[in-house]
Order: C-alpha cells, then sequence, then structure tokens
C-alpha cells in the first residue's frame, strides 16, 4: 500500500507544478505510520554462539558475486579488514571482558531503512520482499546513504573514475535465485546463519533464548533496533562490544519523514504562502518603485 | 538619491588574475579527480563521506548567499524601501553562490550524470530532503536568474525615459510581475534552508547533541537570516569606502544588523534549550574538540554582536564578519566537527581537495568583480 501512495506521489511530483512542494504531498495530519516487518520479508539469523569463525560465509559471498579478493601482503590469503566494495559480508571477532565472540556483518536490510528515506533519486529501495536493493543507473553518487547508515553499510568506489555504490543484496540477483538462499547462509556449515522469513525466524530466535537463557543475552538485535531489521542476531556478548550500536526502538528515517510532513503541514501548504507573500508583494508595488 | 551603476575599469587587474590563478590549480586537481575517482585527490572515506566540497561548497556556500532572499523579504514584503539598494547586489552574489554550489555538487557526486534523476520522475523520492535541497536551490537559481535580469537589460536599453526596444520592454514585463518572482524568491530559499539541516537529522546519532535535534531545520533557516544580514552588510562597505564617514549610510547599516542580532539572540536561546533538552548538556562542558568548536560557534556570534553597538564603518564590518564566520562555523560543525561516522574515525581534508573548493570559490569571486564593473548592480550617490 505504501509503495502505491508513493509512485503514484511520484507521478503528481512529475507533472511540474510544485515540484519542491513534493513532499507536502505525502503529509497526513499525524506523523507518518510506523513500518513494520510484513509477512513475506526474508532476512537471516545469526548466532554468535554458534559460529566458529571458518569464514566460510565470506569467500561464498565473494565467489556468488563475482568480488576481487582482498589478498594479504603474501599474496596467498584473502583477507579483507573490514566491509568493503568487495567484501559485502565479513566475520570479525570481539575478545575481551564480556568473553569472545564471532560476529558476522552485512547489510541488516532494516524495516524502516535511512539510506531508502534519503536516497533523493530512488537509487535505495525497499523490495516487497523486504531486501534492500540497489541501482547504479539511479544513483548519482551523492553518498548520502554512507552518512545516514547507522551500521555504515554502503561503500562507495572512490579511487574509480564513475564509481558506484556497494553493498550486500542478500543475493537477490545472484544465489537467491540460483539455489533460494544467500551464498553465505548456504555456505555455512555450523549453522550459526540461516535464511528464512523474518516472521519465522524471529520466533526461533526467541524459542533459543528461551530454551538456553544462559547462552544469550535477553535481547534479539534487530527485533526493535532502529525500528527493526530483516538480519536479527543472537549472542553472549553485549551487542556494542560487536560494533551493533545502541539505537532507539524508531527508526531515524521514521523521525525524519514525520518532521518533515509536520514541517509542511504546518506551514498550511507553502503554496498559500507562496500567495500571501505574492499579494504583499503585489501591494506593496508602487511603495517603492522610486526608490 | 541612489541608482544602480556600473563601476567601469579595467576588467584584467591584478586580483582578478591571481584569483583565476587558483582556479587553474584548482582546474588541475579536477582533471585528476575526473580520471581517476574522489579517493585520489580527497581525503574522503567510506566513514567520513561528505567532507568540505559538499560541505563547504552546498551547505556553507549556500549560507553565504542568503543575502539575496533576507533583502528582497525586508524590501518587497515588509516595504522597507530604503533597504532597495542592497538588492540587486545581493541577488547577484546569491545568484553565483547558488550555481557555484550545484557546481559543486558535480565534481563531489561520484555519478554526475545522474544528477539528472533529480528532474526525471520515476526517480524522484519526495521523501528526501537532499531531493528537496537539489530542486529548491535548481528553482532558486532560475528565480534569482530572472530577479538579477533587469540589470543585465539595462545595459542594453536606449538612454531615455521612453525607451523602446525588445530589452526595454522585457525589462517592463519583468517589473510587471516582480511581485511574483520575489515571493518564490523568498519562499524557496527558506525550504532549501531547512531541508540542509534536515538532511542532518536523518544521520540521527552519528551527530554529537551539540549539533543533532530535531528542530536543526528551524535552526538552519533562522541562522540563515542573520547570515544574510551580515553578507549584505559587508558587501556593501567594501564597495562604497566613500560613505564611510557618512553618519546616515552607517545608520542604515546598523538598522539592518540590528534586526541581525534580534534574530541570532533568538538563535542562541533556541540552541541552548535544544542542546540540553537532547541530552547534550554534560557536552557542553566536556573539554575537547567538539567543545572548542561549539564555543567558538557562540563567542564569535556573542562578540560580533557586541561590536554592532558602535556605529563606525569598523565595528560594523568586523562585528558583521564576525557573526557570519560563527554561522558558517556551526554549518561546518554540524556535518563535519559534530560528525562521527565510526569511532575514532578523523577527517581533515587534503590538499588537493582544498584547493579544489578554494579555486572555485575564487572563480565565483572573480566573476563577481568582473560583473560589477560591466553592469549596473552597485548603487552609487
Amino acid at each position: 500500500m505504501t509503495i502505491k501512495r508513493r509512485s503514484f506521489l511520484k507521478g503528481l511530483a512529475g507533472t511540474g507544478a510544485g515540484l519542491s512542494m513534493a513532499p507536502l504531498l505525502t503529509g497526513k495530519a499525524e506523523a507518518r505510520e510506523v513500518r513494520r516487518v510484513q509477512d513475506d520479508h526474508v532476512g537471516m539469523l545469526y548466532d554468535a554462539t554458534k559460529c566458529i569463525g571458518c569464514k566460510a560465509c565470506e569467500t561464498a559471498c565473494k565467489t556468488a558475486n563475482k568480488l576481487e579478493l582482498e589478498l594479504d601482503p603474501t599474496g596467498t590469503f584473502d583477507a579483507p579488514r573490514d566491509l568493503s566494495t568487495n567484501a559485502f559480508n565479513i566475520i570479525k571477532m570481539y575478545n575481551g571482558p564480556e568473553g569472545m565472540s564471532y560476529v558476522k556483518r552485512q547489510c541488516m536490510h532494516c524495516v524502516d531503512p535511512n539510506c531508502v528515506s534519503g536516497c533523493p533519486t530512488s537509487a535505495l529501495n525497499k523490495e516487497p520482499n523486504g531486501i534492500v536493493s540497489y541501482d547504479k543507473d539511479a544513483c548519482c553518487g551523492c553518498r548520502y546513504c554512507q552518512m545516514n547508515c547507522p551500521y555504515n553499510i554502503p561503500k562507495f568506489e572512490f579511487n574509480d573514475w564513475y564509481g558506484e555504490i556497494k553493498k550486500c543484496e542478500l543475493c537477490r540477483e545472484t544465489n537467491l535465485v540460483t539455489s533460494g538462499q544467500p551464498a553465505c547462509t548456504e555456505a555455512c556449515p555450523a549453522g550459526a546463519v540461516i535464511f528464512g522469513k523474518v516472521k519465522d525466524l524471529l520466533v526461533e530466535a526467541k524459542s533459543r533464548v528461551q530454551k538456553s537463557p544462559s547462552l544469550y543475552l535477553n535481547h534479539v538485535y534487530g527485533e526493535k533496533d532502529g525500528g527493526g531489521t530483516s538480519v536479527l542476531y543472537l549472542s553472549k556478548v553485549p551487542f556494542d562490544k560487536l560494533g551493533l550500536p545502541n539505537l532507539p526502538e524508531y527508526s531515524q528515517a521514521y523521525a525524519q519523514e514525520s518532521v518533515q510532513h509536520r514541517l509542511y503541514q504546518y506551514l498550511a501548504l507553502p503554496g498559500i504562502l507562496y500567495v500571501i507573500l505574492a499579494g504583499i508583494a503585489f501591494k506593496n508595488r508602487s511603495g517603492h518603485k522610486e526608490d | 538619491m541612489d541608482h544602480e551603476k556600473a563601476l567601469g575599469g579595467k576588467i584584467f587587474t591584478g586580483p582578478v588574475a591571481f584569483l583565476l590563478l587558483l582556479f587553474l590549480v584548482c582546474a588541475y586537481f579536477l582533471v585528476i579527480r575526473y580520471i581517476n575517482g574522489i579517493g585520489t585527490v580527497s581525503n574522503l572515506t567510506d566513514h567520513q563521506s561528505w567532507g568540505v566540497w559538499k560541505v563547504v561548497g552546498v551547505l556553507v556556500g549556500a549560507a553565504f548567499v542568503n543575502g539575496g532572499y533576507v533583502t528582497a523579504f525586508l524590501v518587497y514584503i515588509v516595504n522597507k524601501g530604503q533597504y532597495h539598494r542592497f538588492v540587486r547586489q545581493a541577488v547577484l552574489f546569491s545568484l553565483l553562490g547558488y550555481s557555484f554550489a550545484a557546481t559543486s555538487l558535480v565534481y563531489d557526486t561520484g555519478r554526475y550524470v545522474n544528477l539528472l534523476n533529480f528532474f526525471i520522475p520515476k526517480y524522484m523520492q519526495p521523501n528526501s530532503a537532499l531531493f528537496e535541497v537539489g530542486i529548491c536551490i535548481t528553482a532558486y537559481i532560475v528565480i534569482l536568474a530572472i530577479e538579477f535580469l533587469p540589470g543585465l537589460l539595462e545595459k542594453f536599453m536606449p538612454e531615455g525615459e521612453k525607451s523602446d526596444n525588445l530589452a526595454a520592454n522585457l525589462h517592463a514585463f519583468l517589473n510587471k510581475v516582480l511581485f511574483l518572482t520575489v515571493a518564490f524568491g523568498v519562499l524557496l530559499p527558506t525550504m532549501h534552508q531547512s531541508g540542509l539541516g534536515a538532511l542532518a537529522f536523518l544521520m540521527g546519532q552519528k551527530i554529537s547533541p551539540l549539533w543533532q535535534t530535531p528542530w536543526v531545520s528551524f535552526l538552519y533557516v533562522t541562522s540563515s537570516v542573520f547570515m544574510g544580514l551580515c553578507i549584505v552588510v559587508i558587501i556593501d562597505i567594501l564597495y562604497h569606502p566613500k560613505s564611510l564617514k557618512n553618519q546616515e549610510y552607517l545608520g542604515l547599516l546598523k538598522t539592518l544588523l540590528k534586526i541581525g542580532v534580534y534574530v541570532a539572540i533568538f538563535w542562541i536561546v533556541f540552541r541552548f534549550v535544544e542542546v540540553i533538552r537532547n541530552g547534550g548538556a554534560s557536552n557542553l562542558f566536556d573539554v575537547g574538540f567538539e567543545f572548542i568548536f561549539f564555543w567558538a560557534e557562540m563567542i564569535l556570534i556573542v562578540i560580533g554582536m557586541i561590536m554592532i553597538r558602535k556605529t563606525n564603518a569598523r565595528s560594523l564590518f568586523s562585528g558583521a564578519a564576525l557573526m557570519l564566520t560563527g554561522g558558517l562555523l556551526y554549518r561546518i560543525n554540524t556535518y563535519l566537527v559534530g560528525f562521527e561516522g565510526a569511532p575514532g574515525v578523523t577527517y581533515f581534508p587534503s590538499v588537493p581537495e582544498l584547493m579544489i573548493s578554494i579555486g572555485m570559490l575564487a572563480l565565483q569571486i572573480a566573476i563577481f568583480i568582473t560583473f560589477v564593473k560591466i553592469f549596473p548592480i552597485i548603487s552609487q550617490e
């Protein structure tokens, strides 16, 4: 429903009249609705306590998405240090007073993504199956998505004459088509990351916590964090130690669009303001002609 | 009575040559940027992907040129005819500034050809503050060009009251519909300035509570008002060295700046309320990088306001310059100092990156200097 309304608005905006007033058209009397996980949204559940850190998922991701290797100085080991334009998925490790844990990082496929909300040219989109997709033909390379992503996921090809944004798209054009699931979940030998419908994964995550409360924090990261994500996390080590930030239970995109919609609501439509301004300027016309 | 006149004089002077030299250096680095990519000339990274090009080029650039809409508002809406003399120079400055803000996007964005997608309906994204900014800048450039056109046309009009050629007719027509353009000229920048602030809000916790607030759009609009007034006064003083002893002239400048002071006082109070409301009270006294830059902003503006109390050219000029600097710092701080992409990530622009920004600014100033020599922009006694 929301998608339909937006494309309708795009049509309206396209008619030319009041291009800049387009945002006000989306404004309802109240703040905009809260977006929630839909029944057919797909995602992943990563259980840090099961991960053995073998990095099979990294290799599988690079193979499936035809990404360049980032070899170490000896040239024998693919060793990405962080997510990059050549690494959409990476295993990192935390070892500290709270214990030791691996963590898998990739796009979280937020329920209400900031990147989609902020993208000026619709290059990032929330697909009907919940995947946050990227379209290089729409992207103008402004890199606003990098600035507003709370997880720092989108990467830009800074050393390319006409670079693109690169990130995990849950193998939507590669492994998901050929094998029905992303390369990383297919490759995982330990069952640490599994693919499925988000609502099923959430049930599974909660039952694991319930069965062995000593093994996990009583928190499924991604259920509510940042308004929810399609990738869910279970861990014993606090999530912020694993690089997953403490976020409020709403998406910043929700907060931003609510303010913006309200602002244009409050202006009682810039159109009316325009008429008033033009009216005053018209009335004052003779006053300063000869100054 | 004041009237706009072309200043005349030699076009290619020493200062202009120097400014063009700066632009040549900039052009050299731009060539490298277009062949090898943004990363080869800048210090931008995935964790700090907006740097001086966007923040100084677009945000600060756009703030610099607010004189146009603030003066248009005073003259045509509040009907303060005595400020009419400021309008044309402010409009030219605004026009150039916004054009350069738009130009800086062409070298800052990675896939610049797709900037055209802003105008293709299927790619438009009305929920995006950045989309709003882009559309408002473009629309306002058109409006400013229309506001500025009479100055160009006068150059081609025959002398005498009853002139009758194409230029004169167009001039008369533009005067008739001026109220329509002026209303746009006031409305669009307001929306656009608020959009510049709204960009920050989506970045959420990545921006320090010293700058992050749901009201950041509003703070951007209010700060643009006092900054616009300051820039108008600064340019006017620079171009009227003979009037600096004239009390009537200085009084006019002072009343203009006084409006700015009231707005700035309101802005400062609002800013502190928001910092405290957003849980940044402890940050106010947490000595460090952010602390220094936050207070620098405040102190610059406050000293500027105090200096303006005296009615002499030197105080008015320095006061306006300080307030303007404080306001510009506010914008730089929001996106550069207050922004932390990832823990421990710091950013400082590279030399080529800075040279590109400086060179583009130099070109803008050179064009302004040349324009006012050829066309009737600056009002003379």
